[in-house]
């Protein structure tokens, strides 16, 4: 057993640390406030390498692999990238991008993933829907074989870039009268008749990322665009768990690191009764328990990452554990470095009301930590 | 970066759990007087010597047996067997050990250490006093060179294996340096209370120690090369111990608690299927494998990166044994009546979980610690 990281790979992750303090994290307050999706800041991770990292260079990836690619994704939280930013980035590159891969012949391979690195393209996943959400076997969605053609209709729900994308990866029933082995999945793209985004939700955090549902309305698509084969739709989205479970949890990570450092820095400077508050043994309590549980937190993901490095088959009690500490601790420290601001905490002036905010949706988004629960008391 | 025990290990640990499942078995410490907790541990010294477990970190085994790491996850192995007899062995062998090993001279570390890893010898560590936390006073306990010898006094308090200690290293200082004493056993001088009840732990043996006019031959002291040294590495290895301990009481209560739920029906259903059960136990297994995840990353930090080595220690010695309280209550709550039986594994895990947050390092100077530590005030 060995918890070191290779020199390369701790380089790797310092670049990504100095390249979004320069290019991302300045301007994220201001987006943030105004609920906007930085395009600019999403193309130069394109430019960087970070959209692709894990995909072949073949493709216009750069071959990393997922502990690398789990490092990339908590040097951004470290650097004080917001929630928002970082959903986007795994719905794009993971969710989508990375189904595209796996299940994508040459030809979708090379339509879309160039331009999905390069972040010309922004990607978006749609599964769950209004009435199918931890139950998402129950999809109501339906695509219907034509000739050549699937038609779908139907409605997805909560679908992180669905306003801003350029290309979807759906999941829609091909065999409405079964649950999960009646699930396909089909890349559609922005401008197909009969597909529309709605309008983007107004979201308690996470704000940066555009959220919206996905219309489909006698859509009409290639038989070309099914991905895989019909049937094992649900499959691959359960494939995507395994990222779910690394490289998009590491943003968190590394937000606590930041939160940490920022609160450490709040405490030293901020004088009550005459000192700084950082004396009160109180305030040192929460410091020491956000650090608790960044250090708790760690391993559980490097682990998903390390045993996917491995080819070893996602052990899915593991993951489910892994989400639901994060998901559910990381309320009760986020919370506590607001309240460690007092007053100014509860104001946009500081960005730990924001990263409160965004945390919130740790344990919702990806499985809820109820979904969680009842997987692990089933495998245990 | 690798996630997995070698098999030699994964071998070694499984050995340790049937030596361990049997001492619970034939010793049954839990329910001992003095006297058969006594020679309890003494039968349970020299089984667990045979499997080369008393060697680690003290005297050298082969390569991969004798890391903290590999160390922390045999010692985990041992603490979900037999509580008791898991915490006087590691007092002992863990504490005393590599306090003789780190700071005692090449002769101390014959005479002492050879015997203790062959499980005929008992040692105990007696540092806490009045005010027992070392955090807040210096110690008071004194030596004095008087002629060839050397004279103690002092006071301590709540002292594993005092009772049935061969040897007890007492830390103080002489004439304003850092000692350890090695106070034999039947050294006049010495007076061993009564062995204190305690609430878990049962088989145990604790008594405080005083110390009056104790004199002992100059070779019975180690020179430590500076206090706050001393006091890190004895609590940073104490902590270590702890640690293992609660994730042993974890296990322990969880398996229970699980195979419980599992086989026993109320409503037509076994238990398990209820929410309410099914995801406190849920809650529990995510607590323990984070725990577990987090001893193991702060172990190895403890060789691959020492400066970080006693915060990480911290947090895990925090995280694991708070964890420990709540899934050993957890798991009393699901084993209901059954659970609430003296001697269930449960209920034995339940006392002994507490005492993980009092020893060592208190929670709440750890967490002071580390407070500190994030503002860069440590
Ligand atoms: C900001 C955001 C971004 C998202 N991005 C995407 C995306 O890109 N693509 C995508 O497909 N989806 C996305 N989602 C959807 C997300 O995965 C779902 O919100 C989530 O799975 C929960 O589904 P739901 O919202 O329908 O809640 P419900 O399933 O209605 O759950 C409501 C409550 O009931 C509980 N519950 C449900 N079933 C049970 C049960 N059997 N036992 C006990 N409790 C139960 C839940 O835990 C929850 O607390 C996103 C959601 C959000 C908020
Ligand atoms: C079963 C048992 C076995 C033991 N075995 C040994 C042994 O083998 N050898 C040995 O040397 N000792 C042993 N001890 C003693 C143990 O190490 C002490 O109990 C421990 O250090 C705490 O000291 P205390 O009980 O005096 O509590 P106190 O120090 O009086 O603390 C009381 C409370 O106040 C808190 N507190 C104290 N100071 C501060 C501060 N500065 N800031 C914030 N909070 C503070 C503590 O965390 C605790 O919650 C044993 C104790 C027990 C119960």
């Amino acid at each position: 057993m060995d918890f070191g990281f290779t020199k390369e790979q701790l380089m790797f992750k310092q670049e990504v640390l100095r390249f979004a303090k320069k290019e991302i994290v300045p301007r994220v307050q201001e987006h943030d406030l105004a609920s906007a999706f930085d395009f600019a800041a999403f193309r130069k991770m394109g430019e960087f390498g970070l959209l692709g990292l894990h995909l072949p260079e073949t493709y216009g990836g750069q071959g990393a692999d997922v502990v690398t690619t789990v490092l990339a994704g908590e040097a951004l939280g470290e650097a004080g990238v917001d929630g928002g930013l970082t959903l986007a980035y795994g719905a794009h590159s993971f969710l989508c991008a990375d189904t595209l891969f796996r299940h994508g012949t040459e030809d979708q391979r090379r339509r879309y993933l160039p331009r999905l690195c390069t972040g010309e393209w922004i990607g978006c996943m749609g599964l769950s829907e209004p009435d199918a959400g931890s139950d998402v076997a129950a999809m109501s969605t339906e695509a219907v074989r034509h000739g050549d053609r699937y038609i779908l209709n139907g409605t997805k729900m909560w679908i992180t870039n669905g306003p801003i994308a350029d290309v979807a990866v759906v999941y829609a029933k091909t065999d409405p009268g079964q649950k999960h082995a009646g699930i396909s999945a089909f890349v559609v793209e922005k401008g197909t008749p009969g597909f529309s985004a709605g309008p983007p939700l107004i979201k308690m955090g996470v704000r940066t990322s555009k959220t919206s549902e996905l219309i489909f309305k006698d859509c009409a698509i290639p038989a070309a665009n099914l991905l895989g084969r019909e049937g094992e739709g649900f499959l691959y989205a359960m494939q995507t768990v395994e990222w779910d479970r690394s490289a998009l949890l590491a943003p968190f990570l590394g937000s606590i690191t930041y939160l940490l450092k920022r609160c450490a820095e709040y405490a030293k400077g901020r004088v009550q009764f005459g000192r700084p508050i950082g004396h009160f043994q109180a305030i040192k309590h929460k410091l020491a328990d956000i650090r608790i549980f960044g250090e708790a937190a760690r391993a559980l993901v490097y682990r998903i990452a390390w045993c996917k490095d491995q080819g070893r088959p996602l052990n899915h009690l593991e993951a489910s554990v892994a989400k639901l500490f994060i998901g559910d601790w990381s309320l009760a420290v986020t919370n506590d470095a607001v309240t460690l601001h007092g007053g100014v905490g509860f104001t946009h002036e500081f960005d730990v009301e924001r990263i409160f905010r965004d945390t919130r949706l740790a344990p919702i988004g990806g499985g809820t930590s109820e979904i969680q629960k009842m997987i692990i008391s089933k495998l245990m | 970066m690798n996630f997995d025990f070698s098999e030699t290990l994964k071998q070694w640990f499984a050995a340790l759990v049937e030596a361990g499942k049997d001492l619970a078995g034939l010793l049954e410490l839990e329910e001992a007087d003095e006297k058969a907790a006594a020679s309890g541990l003494r039968q349970g010294l020299a089984r667990l010597a045979a499997l080369g477990y008393l060697r680690v970190q003290t005297r050298q085994t082969d390569g991969d047996k004798n890391g903290v790491l590999a160390l922390m996850g045999a010692m985990e192995q041992m603490a979900g067997c037999c509580p008791s007899l898991f915490l006087a062995t590691e007092y002992s062998t863990r504490v005393f050990g590599r306090a003789v090993s780190a700071w005692g001279s090449a002769a101390q570390r014959t005479r002492w250490l050879d015997p203790l890893a062959e499980g005929v010898l008992v040692g105990a560590v007696a540092l806490s006093e009045g005010a027992m936390n070392v955090e807040n006073e210096p110690l008071a306990t004194r030596g004095q060179r008087r002629g060839d010898k050397i004279t103690i006094e002092g006071r301590k308090q709540s002292v594993v294996n005092a009772p049935a200690a061969d040897v007890i290293a007492v830390a103080g200082s002489l004439e304003g340096e850092p000692a350890l004493f090695l106070v034999p056993r039947a050294a006049a001088g010495l007076t061993v209370s009564p062995r204190r009840v305690t609430m878990g732990y049962a088989g145990v043996l604790i008594a405080d120690l005083t110390l009056e006019a104790c004199a002992l031959a100059p070779d019975a002291v180690i020179a430590v090369p500076d206090m706050a040294r001393m006091l890190d590495g004895l609590r940073f290895w104490e902590n270590q111990v702890l640690v293992a301990a609660a994730l042993g009481q974890m296990r322990m209560a969880l398996d229970a608690a699980r195979d419980h739920a599992k086989t026993h029906r109320s409503g037509g259903r076994p238990i398990i299927a209820y929410q309410e059960v099914g995801f406190k136990l849920a809650e529990m297994l995510t607590l323990h494998q984070t725990a577990q995840w987090l001893a193991y990353r702060a172990a190895w930090a403890a060789e691959a990166a020492p400066k970080e080595a006693q915060s990480l220690t911290l947090c895990a010695k925090i995280f694991a044994t708070e964890a420990a309280e709540r899934v050993c209550g957890s798991a009393l709550q699901i084993l209901s009546s059954t659970g609430y039986l003296k001697g269930h594994p449960a209920e034995v895990a339940y006392r002994a979980a507490k005492y993980g947050q009092i020893a060592g390092t208190s929670t709440e100077i750890a967490r002071v610690r580390l407070g500190d530590e994030a503002m860069g005030w440590r």
